[in-house]
């Protein structure tokens, strides 16, 4: 009663005021931009204000991605480039978090091991080239090994970190509940850890294909990345255009199977 | 950025044939030329330490780069005036932009100089790799498609008389890729300049089987180019760098390749070099490497136009440039003497 106001006084509505800050996505403005930013390259080549020596027409683009569907080449440069991340990715992925839960979970491999992975996590797998040579050969082994090196080093950070950063008082409480340590280990921190896994196999993919051309560069006849280099040697701008383009796409195409695993996977959260 | 950066270039060379600078030939024309740590374009660096291009009315600036098709680029946007590099599927495809041109001559093959060779790894060697003929069906190292390394195999090929296609190419992108490459024996063969290939030699890891010189006589290996709005626009500038350069390759000559200078005179020049070349090392140590192997550069920056036509046709014939891509729109022979 003491709450009631006063008789006679006006009372004011109050608006609800939550809601807001939470941008959604939007696929027919996002298609739009991107078209609208294709419209405004076009005709900014076909004006000439666009130096052919700067950029290519899209229309150009379009051309080179048609003559390498048409003469088949493609699938041939897209097949090797495929398995060549497919395996590098994967099994870089797999043993990354295998070495990150190892330093997650225990002080010996923490000790040995986290001092380690900073340090050659920053060498440049590039600058190795002549040396993965020597040691993989410029066959298969050398290209599978550089984007290997390259996905596992980001994959050994983000396990750990999402192993350390699980909620500590779940663990207490299951401990306090008697739950044995592979029980604790499966059944919380492997869940709490998995958000920050599965952004690092975000990061990890674009690193890959990131580290696709550069494994392209040891002794490959084909492969996306090889096309891309051969076309920058020949200043063949439309063709690494299309090259780049095909890159982008396989990039938002595994970020779309992430999006999809993290939906999966991750249900439990909301 | 490049257009920007262009237009206000453009704009600058107009105001400046306006102005003062017109009638005094020794007001300063800056130009930036650009240079690779090789001992090849030595003559660029000699000529700016002896102040051949100061002579010349030239506020010259040496831009250094890692790889010559960077440079190349970098003449097309009109951030470098002036470089040397290979005739390569690059090069000729922004000549064909109508972006760049060759105007002089400079690495060249000259018999009784050393030259490039070609080289077997012990391995293939060992397994019978002792001739050009050899080459067949074995793999060779290039840099890239379109690359030089690339165009001497096909020569080899063709002098050995079988079809280039039965040579496996393989690209390895950097020179320090191929030495490991051939080192481990992962590939059997490639071609390189004597200041690299002799070492190789030396330290038994590798067999020279050729020279170049014998299967292409004369051989243009690479040439000066500057952007083809300079041709029009600073045609005068264009004349007066070759000018420089030509007395730069003079001393490069007497010093290092015919050795006729005063020795005293030699070790400067060793020593202007190195400001660039084998930087890295102390200079008693980068002067072997400075003065070993040391091949001809054409006097006065001649061209020798039947070897780019040459180099030109097959690039065609394996079309790694553009369709029609043609002597005029790649040379201007109007500037040095040509062979």
């Amino acid at each position: 009663m003491a709450d009631d106001p006063a008789p006679g006084a006006r009372v004011r509505p109050v608006p609800f005021r939550g809601g807001g800050f939470r941008p959604q996505t939007n696929s027919y403005v996002s298609l739009a931009v991107f078209i609208g930013l294709i419209l405004l390259w076009e005709a900014g080549s076909r004006a000439g204000l666009i130096s052919p020596i700067a950029l290519p027409a899209p229309s150009q683009v379009l051309v080179a991605l048609a003559d390498l569907v048409r003469t088949g080449m493609l699938w041939k440069h897209l097949s090797v480039s495929l398995m060549r991340l497919g395996v590098g990715w994967v099994l870089g992925s797999i043993l990354g978090i295998l070495v990150g839960l190892l330093i997650g979970l225990f002080t010996i491999a923490r000790a040995a091991l986290l001092q380690l992975t900073s340090a050659l996590f920053a060498v440049p797998k590039i600058a190795l080239l002549p040396l993965f040579i020597v040691w993989f050969g410029i066959g298969e082994s050398s290209k599978i090994a550089t984007i290997l090196f390259g996905s596992f080093f980001p994959t050994v950070i983000a396990t750990y970190s999402g192993v350390d950063n699980v909620d500590r008082n779940l663990i207490r409480m299951a401990q306090s509940f008697g739950l044995s340590w592979g029980s604790i280990v499966r059944k919380i921190i492997l869940p709490g850890a998995l958000p920050a896994i599965l952004s690092g196999l975000r990061i990890s993919s674009a690193i890959a294909i990131v580290l696709l051309v550069a494994a392209e560069m040891i002794g490959a006849q084909f492969g996306i990345g090889a096309y891309i280099l051969q076309a920058g040697s020949l200043f063949a701008i439309d063709q690494l255009i299309a090259g780049v383009t095909i890159l982008a796409v396989l990039g938002l195409a595994i970020s779309w199977v992430i999006g999809r695993a993290e939906r999966r996977f991750l249900d439990w959260r909301s | 950025m490049a257009l920007t950066r262009r237009h206000f270039a453009t704009g600058a060379a107009a105001g400046a044939t306006f102005g003062i600078v017109r009638n005094a030939r020794a007001a300063s024309e800056p130009v930036r030329i650009g240079i690779l740590p090789l001992v090849s374009h030595a003559p660029t660096i000699i000529a700016q330490a002896k102040g051949y291009f100061a002579a010349q009315g030239l506020a010259a600036r040496l831009v250094t780069f890692q790889a010559a098709e960077p440079m190349a680029v970098g003449i097309a946007s009109g951030d470098i005036d002036f470089g040397v590099t290979a005739i390569t599927g690059g090069l000729v495809s922004l000549a064909d932009k109508g972006a760049v041109k060759v105007i002089g001559g400079s690495l060249a093959e000259a018999s009784g100089v050393e030259g490039q060779k070609v080289l077997a790894s012990n391995a293939a060697y060992a397994k019978g790799l002792t001739s050009l003929a050899g080459l067949k069906g074995r793999s060779f190292a290039v840099t890239t498609a379109g690359s030089s390394f690339e165009y001497v195999a096909y020569k080899a090929a063709q002098k050995a008389g079988f079809p280039a296609s039965d040579i496996v190419l393989r690209p390895l992108q950097t020179i320090p890729a191929c030495i490991a490459a051939l080192k481990t024996g992962q590939v059997d063969a490639w071609e390189m300049l004597p200041s690299v290939a002799d070492p190789l030699v030396a330290a038994k890891v590798a067999h020279a089987i050729a020279t170049v010189q014998d299967f292409i006589p004369g051989y243009q290996v690479t040439t000066v180019f500057t952007s083809t709005a300079n041709i029009n626009k600073r045609r005068e500038v264009v004349q007066r760098f070759l000018a420089g350069l030509a007395k730069g390759i003079d001393d490069y000559d007497a010093a290092l390749v015919t050795r006729t200078m005063a020795p005293k005179e030699i070790d400067a020049i060793v020593a202007a070099v190195h400001k660039y070349v084998f930087a890295a090392m102390p200079l008693a140590k980068a002067r072997a490497h400075i003065t070993h192997g040391v091949m001809r550069i054409n006097t006065g920056a001649a061209l020798n136009v039947a070897s780019v036509a040459d180099q030109l046709q097959w690039l065609n014939a394996r079309k790694l440039v553009p369709a029609g891509s043609t002597m005029q729109k790649l040379v201007d022979t109007s500037f040095v003497k040509t062979i």
